[in-house]
């Protein structure tokens, strides 16, 4: 059986790149299973059939083709109920709990579901139906590395498990003289087994693809190089990457806005392909309409086969003429005029006075840090105290849209109005400090000796295992810490911040990171009734005065996010029936998560005049049910190329506008 | 034998020692007290009791937590006056069976005894 993963930054088009990579290998007459592990799914949308989490046979012409979209708490609670015997074993001998206490703890919801159990999913998913090739569809650059790393993660677990075993173990082979393994080792040695064969398979090319896709724009490409070089350090080749959506020579030909697209394309590949060139590249032509239904994806699988052909090489060599009509001369063009009357006042729309918190989510590749930036730039620009402008995304790009530096702490950007600061969260980095400064704190709470002298928790080997492991979900809940201290008022001089604008990751997880808080709390609060229990023997100290605070930030923070004056919450769309569908969904699971959603920006809207253009005018076609939304709405026109660094963006934001009535 | 019982009685002085700590701690300081109030903000914090209830708790910690801290200052002990010098104990009958442990030494400056071994 062979893995295919797609991965690449949101929107590249993975999810219709895996599907007709899927249909088309089925229809060359093999047993082929194409599996979502976003969070986000919309491997549905693409093949035109409703998913919803069962694995469904797609109709082909040859071959056996399965869709599923992965549910990951499903999973995960199936993977548990199996397992929750020896789990609870392992709990009960290796530390003080009791049988009930274990069994709350066990049932408490985990952080980081997707990536903890996607693999393990995918592989029994594939193992169930006897398939000759699994096409993975991957969540955002971020969370696929994150899926790619977790074999590792699964190797630390075990290790953590063995280490609460021993005890037990110990003590059987004291008393009884011998010791069987049970079910609890065999778990432990599942986990561990488990974690080895992944790691094997995902470094095997001849067991596992990878193939990277990209759009033809800087800050795709950028993140392409950055994550080859991450997968590369998790000993992961990538097999090849795709630039995806490239305008062709007709296009550019006919239309003034295509060739400006473009012009600013080949710039992109040609800045990057030195990063890229050791990698077969393969380029993809943008469709005139989003494929999404099995002829148009069958259409794609041809021009993909083709693109295999292809290799590295300068861009001229990538079917690229280099020759292109001439430029339209930059200057005002009058922006999308959709049906409704428009409006320059929309900062006021965006942000009322009163606004903590302004979280831009939308579906990966849609613009919402470009969005997110502009509208920091001018709501910093008018004045009132200071903004933050932050990103949850692992996979950042802040600081390529501002074209300046941007780091984990806020700093000032050099242009933009003095009240900005602008940060990258880096959580791997920002937990590893927290934990080199709390070690011993944590050590002495979890493994030293308590008020009787025992140590009475766990073995210091445990607690240093334990405390190696970088916990699941750990960007969620990273970032919900970051997004609380800023918020809150500063513990001695720092600034403290007006407005908070967040640019989130892609919708799935930035769903996952606004779920955190109640996550969070209830594990804060079994650890907390835990040590109020056991506190005569375990001295909390420290610890649990750590954890009366936590508890407080994460209520407070609740009830911030869910006060709808304080909080809004801005859809970033893209015009086209695939993205606004996933806008809506996004939509409805934010107001599932009483988090109001405010305003709707239209991004990348073509202006008026190139709709006799069949690919500008297909973006305009799918915005008909934006234009049915109550939501404010506002229209930010699209330029080629994208608008980067503060002159540029602060330029683009004169030019939104607000759609009225 | 020897060595089992040696290590026996040198647990048992340690869990002594531990006591004779945890007394003092009553007496002259307020970590018990500022530890009850840790307890407190944990029950709240939990749901357990109301803002109300607390604040009642908290009232009367605080005030203890004054008054050991007036004390403290008044009189102001050594250091360490507190010691265990030595600890008693009885081993007859079987192996293993133990008489219960001697209370330890509580007079500050009480002369130090060795513990008894067979």
């Amino acid at each position: 059986m062979r893995l295919r993963f797609f991965g690449g930054k949101g929107g590249a088009g993975k999810t219709t790149l895996a599907a007709a990579s899927a249909l088309a290998e089925a229809e060359a007459g093999r047993r082929v299973l194409v599996v979502s592990t976003d969070p986000a799914h919309s491997l549905g949308d693409a093949l035109g059939f409703s998913l919803r989490g069962r694995t469904r046979r797609v109709p082909t012409r040859r071959g056996v083709l399965h869709a599923v979209e992965l549910d990951a708490d499903r999973a995960l609670g199936r993977w548990m109920a199996r397992r929750r015997a020896a789990f609870r074993a392992i709990a009960l001998h290796g530390t003080l709990l009791e049988r009930r206490e274990v069994d709350r703890l066990l049932r408490l919801a985990l952080p980081g579901v997707d990536e903890l159990i996607g693999l393990i999913e995918v592989m029994r998913l594939a193992g169930t139906r006897r398939h000759d090739t699994v096409v993975v569809d991957t969540a955002p650059t971020g969370h696929a590395l994150r899926l790619l790393a977790t074999p590792a993660l699964l190797a630390r677990i075990a290790e953590v498990l063995d280490g609460l075993y021993a005890k037990h173990r110990f003590l059987a082979r004291h008393l009884r003289g011998e010791y069987r393994p049970d079910a609890a080792d065999a778990l432990i040695a599942e986990l561990d087994d488990e974690a080895r064969a992944l790691t094997a398979r995902l470094r095997d090319p001849t067991q596992t693809e990878l193939v990277w896709v990209t759009l033809p724009e800087v800050l795709s490409l950028r993140e392409t190089a950055a994550a080859v070089g991450q997968l590369a350090a998790l000993g992961i080749d990538v097999t090849r990457v795709l630039v995806n959506q490239l305008t062709g020579n007709k296009e550019a030909r006919r239309c003034p806005a295509c060739a400006a697209r473009r012009r600013s394309e080949r710039a992109a590949l040609a800045a990057i392909s030195s990063k890229l060139a050791q990698r077969p590249l393969g380029v993809v032509l943008a469709q005139a309409r989003e494929p999404r239904n099995l002829p148009s994806l069958r259409a794609l699988a041809r021009e993909l086969a083709a693109a295999g052909r292809a290799r590295a090489g300068a861009p001229g060599e990538w079917g690229i003429e280099q020759g292109s009509p001439r430029p339209r001369p930059p200057g005002r063009r009058p922006a999308a005029r959709p049906t409704a009357r428009q409006s320059r006042d929309w900062l006021n729309t965006l942000a009322p006075p009163g606004t903590r918190l302004l979280l831009f989510v939308g579906k990966g590749g849609v613009g919402k840090t470009t969005c997110a930036a502009t509208a920091a730039l001018a709501l910093a620009a008018r004045g009132g105290g200071a903004v933050l402008l932050v990103s949850t995304d692992p996979a950042h790009s802040l600081g390529d849209v501002l074209g300046h530096e941007v780091g984990d702490r806020p700093r000032a950007i050099p242009g933009a109005p003095s009240g900005l600061r602008v940060q990258e969260i880096d959580a791997q980095a920002g937990f590893h400090s927290w934990r080199a400064k709390h070690r011993d704190e944590l050590e002495a709470a979890l493994g030293g000796p308590g008020r009787a002298g025992m140590r009475v928790a766990f073995d210091g080997d445990v607690v240093r295992d334990l405390l190696d492991l970088t916990p699941p979900g750990l960007d969620e809940l990273w970032s919900v810490r970051t997004l609380i201290a800023a918020i809150s008022p500063p513990p001695a001089g720092g600034p403290r911040y007006r407005l908070v604008v967040v640019d989130t990751a892609p919708t799935g997880h930035a769903l996952r990171m606004l779920a955190m808080p109640d996550i969070a709390l209830a594990w804060v609060r079994e650890l907390l009734a835990l040590l109020l229990r056991y506190r005569q023997i375990l001295r909390p100290g420290q610890l649990a005065r750590d954890l009366v605070e936590i508890s407080r930030d994460l209520r407070r923070f609740r009830a911030l996010l869910r006060d709808g004056r304080a909080t809004r919450a801005v859809l970033v769309s893209r015009a086209g029936h695939l993205p606004m569908r996933e806008t809506e969904r996004l939509g409805r699971s934010l107001r599932a998560l009483r988090i109001g959603v405010s305003t709707l920006i239209l991004n990348a809207m073509s202006a008026a005049e190139d709709r006799a253009c069949p690919r500008c005018a297909e973006g305009a076609r799918g915005v008909r049910p934006a234009l049915r939304s109550t939501l404010d709405r506002l229209v930010a026109p699209a330029v080629a190329p994208p608008p980067r660094g503060v002159r540029a963006l602060e330029a683009w934001g004169r030019r939104w506008t607000r759609l009225a009535g | 034998m020897i060595i089992l019982d040696t290590l026996f009685i040198g647990g048992l002085r340690f869990v002594l020692e531990k006591l004779a700590a945890a007394v003092e701690a009553e007496r002259d300081d307020d970590s018990a007290l500022r530890e009850e109030l840790l307890a407190a903000q944990m029950r709240l914090e939990l749901g357990e009791i109301t803002e109300t209830q607390f604040a009642a708790v908290e009232a009367e910690l605080l005030r203890g937590i004054a008054e050991v801290r007036a004390r403290r200052e008044g009189e102001a002990p050594a250091p360490g006056a507190l010691r265990v010098t030595g600890a008693e104990v009885t081993l007859e009958g079987d192996e293993g069976e133990v008489e219960p442990p001697a209370r330890p030494a509580r007079r500050r400056g009480a002369k130090a005894r060795s513990p008894r071994r067979r």
